[in-house]
């Protein structure tokens, strides 16, 4: 257990009507600890790191000159250090922050000067984040995260960490007090019985490393990787050969095909598969305990809490009401090993896709058994029946528009075209992959279901993996309903509902299933009044 | 393979609930088609004529290879200008709107129909939006906002003025009664 847990213990077992106060009296504004000058120097590092590519051209057509001067090295170097002390160092000095009458204000910026002032009620999302270099001083950063836009976001850079575990939960109170106000009489109990309590934490789940190995394995980033890769193959591929020629053997007669038997090719190409797979595959599991070395799920209260992180560790925390859908997740590999990743998923909306980490704001409990995943399930939605249900599938046309309208024409017109400018033997090569776009839309029919009960909404999906959606019906932001000529004339429909953690589609059903799922989740949604955060 | 397991479990019979299938719907205001029309008309007529005066000017006169294309892709701007009026005469009249007490619904598409449901409860902001040619015949897209994010903006264009007003007041009413996010 780390430390962060700790203080929260230490924090619920004594009183804590004392910190509460000490809380409000923060009320000017205040400049946080120096240490967050490195903080700043880390993010003005990355920040340049990550546009290097733009820096790059530049870069290069400056070296020559560049080099033609080497009397400018020093004073050079001497300017870019002395830019990179003093930004960093104001960028400390004009970071504020105050504590007033429940919200939390942030002055910040150098040149253009940011002003953000945040009710603590409006606050969706509290996050703790301790990178490498705080741990030795006992800093984190909070980050706060609204519903609203991306704008609206904010980070109060270094606090001591018994200082931002106390506002965290002097921020997850006012909540409950708000909610318990604003929320309808339909759960009083729960809401008289939750806040100000002493409750402890309770750890749902742990992942220990070979679990987090595994996840590395099944969930690889590889593909992308290696597409990424693809304009520099012949390079790579030309060195490799000169590699193993240094080594003193000819890669290209060790190769040549005709002369060895069926085995042998059968094996070379094994080893090499492995050889090349090998690499990655560790990065994969270097990145999976990187980010999940030391996972705990916790609970306190109405609150689940993880936990992880080798070098930043991180801490999301988000409130049961908060959670908008869940995922059991299953790739191919993980159907094989037998092993889940399940995604509690919030509100995305404002969140920037392209925030380094912006993937942590979700819950995920990689890689459990179905035992762990059922319990997990069960404890967030007690009712809900996401294995046991039966769902039902798409309609078969389905797989006659895609296969029968779009896939099959395509390849015919191909295969006649090759046919007709005298390459035939292309066909050769497009036969494998029809087949398998053939394959993969039949398992996507295969896999597509959908079913309902009175709270949730449950789709089925995937390829050779597959994944289970399950979301409350009251959740759901707006429907739409879509139907094609074609569909028409044969009684199907399209349906998409769009929850605040994303859209769902269910194509090709029937029409009146379709009109009875929207207009019940209309329903459910105008008649309930239940908010959905 | 239908009709097996999924909706024996429902307390709610089918008839008691409002049906999106016998929505109300109304069409949008009839400038709003005429606007459209001229736009396409409009900047048709301006692409074509800017690709002429480009081929006719003798500052930078162009070689006859690039003369004969233009000649192409001034008949192909036409066509698929034409296709466009065409196509915007027959989709604008398949755009509708329906408000209930409740939710907003708005319809549109030609070969693939869609209706889009926002319910007022999930509602979290109002926009009228107006160009130029809106302000100059009366007209105001409506946009909400709801937690689906920007993608999934419901948006009703061509309401006359009053009409967006009067609903976009609806909404504000109808939020100010139930506080509800």
């Amino acid at each position: 257990m780390d430390k962060s847990v700790q203080a929260l213990n230490n924090e619920l077992e004594s009183n804590n009507s004392q910190p509460i106060q000490d809380l409000q009296n923060t009320q000017d504004w205040q400049r946080i600890s120096p240490i967050a000058i490195l903080y700043f120097l880390v993010k003005f590092i990355t920040g340049i790191l990550s546009n290097i590519v733009v820096l790059l051209p530049m870069l290069y057509l400056g070296y020559d000159s560049f080099m033609a001067h080497p009397h400018l090295f020093a004073p050079v170097a001497l300017g870019l250090l002395a830019v990179i002390i003093t930004s960093t160092f104001l960028s400390f000095y004009f970071f504020q922050y105050r504590l007033n009458q429940d919200h939390i204000e942030i002055r910040s910026g150098v040149i253009s000067k940011k002003y953000v002032n945040l009710p603590f009620a409006k606050i969706q999302n509290v996050k703790l984040e301790q990178p490498l270099y705080y741990r030795p001083f006992g800093f984190t950063c909070l980050q706060l995260d609204t519903a609203g836009s991306a704008k609206q976001e904010a980070k109060v850079v270094a606090l001591k960490i018994d200082f931002a575990e106390q506002l965290k939960k002097e921020i997850l109170a006012q909540h409950q007090s708000v909610n318990s106000v604003s929320t309808n009489n339909h759960d009083d109990t729960d809401n008289n019985a939750l806040p100000h309590e002493h409750v402890d934490e309770v750890i749902l789940n742990t992942r220990s490393i070979p679990d987090l190995i595994i996840h590395g394995l099944t969930n690889n980033r590889i593909w992308i990787f290696l597409g990424g890769l693809a304009p520099f193959f012949d390079d790579f591929g030309n060195y490799i050969i000169e590699f193993f020629q240094g080594l003193g053997i000819d890669l290209e007669k060790v190769l040549t095909i005709s002369d060895k038997p069926m085995w042998q090719i059968g094996l070379y190409a094994l080893t090499l598969t492995f050889i090349i797979l090998l690499p990655f595959t560790l990065f994969s599991i270097a990145g999976s305990i990187i980010t999940f070395y030391n996972y705990t799920l916790s609970k306190v209260g109405d609150r689940y809490i993880r936990r992880s992180g080798l070098l930043t560790k991180y801490e999301v925390t988000m409130r049961l009401a908060r959670l908008q859908m869940v995922v059991r997740q299953q790739d191919w590999l993980d159907v094989l090993l037998k092993r889940i990743n399940l995604k509690f998923e919030q509100s995305n909306s404002g969140i920037n896709q392209f925030q380094a980490g912006a993937q942590n704001s979700r819950i995920i409990v990689p890689s459990i058994n179905s035992d762990e995943c059922l319990a997990l399930i069960n404890d967030v939605y007690p009712e809900n029946k996401m294995i046991d249900i039966a769902y039902q599938r798409i309609s078969k046309r389905f797989l006659l528009r895609n296969l029968g309208f779009i896939l099959t024409p395509i390849f015919l017109a191909l295969s006649i075209l090759f046919i007709t400018i005298d390459k035939a033997n292309v066909i050769s090569a497009i036969v494998p992959i029809y087949s398998f776009i053939s394959l993969l839309i039949y398992m996507r029919w295969l896999r597509w279901g959908y079913a309902k009960d009175d709270n949730f909404i449950y789709i089925r999906k995937g390829y050779f993996g597959v994944d289970y959606y399950c979301f409350p019906i009251y959740k759901t932001q707006q429907v739409q309903f879509k139907q094609s000529w074609f569909q028409q004339r044969h009684q199907l429909c399209s349906i998409r509902l769009i929850l605040a953690a994303g859209a769902q589609d269910i194509p090709f059903i029937l029409q009146d299933d379709g009109y009875q799922l929207l207009d019940n989740a209309l329903y459910q949604v105008e008649s309930s009044r239940q908010s959905w955060m | 393979m239908q009709g097996t397991v999924a909706f024996t479990n429902d307390s709610i019979s089918k008839t008691e609930l409002p049906l999106l299938s016998q929505l109300k719907f109304e069409s949008l205001s009839p400038a709003y088609a005429q606007a459209n029309r001229y736009i396409d008309l409009f900047s048709t007529l301006l692409l074509i004529s800017l690709l002429y005066i480009i081929q006719l000017q003798s500052f930078y006169p162009l070689s006859q290879e690039v003369i004969n294309i233009f000649r192409y892709v001034i008949w192909g701007v036409a066509f698929i200008g034409a296709l466009s009026i065409f196509y915007t005469i027959f989709a604008d009249k398949r755009k509708f709107y329906a408000l209930r007490e409740q939710d907003l619904s708005y319809k549109s598409g030609l070969v693939f129909r869609k209706t889009v449901s926002q319910p007022m409860l999930r509602i979290q902001h109002v926009e009228l939006k107006r160009g130029p040619i809106d302000r100059r015949v009366g007209l105001a897209k409506l946009q909400v906002f709801s937690a689906g994010g920007a993608l999934h903006t419901f948006e009703i264009p061509g309401l006359p003025l009053e009409t967006a007003e009067t609903i976009r007041q609806f909404i504000l009413d109808h939020k100010d009664v139930n506080h509800h996010g």
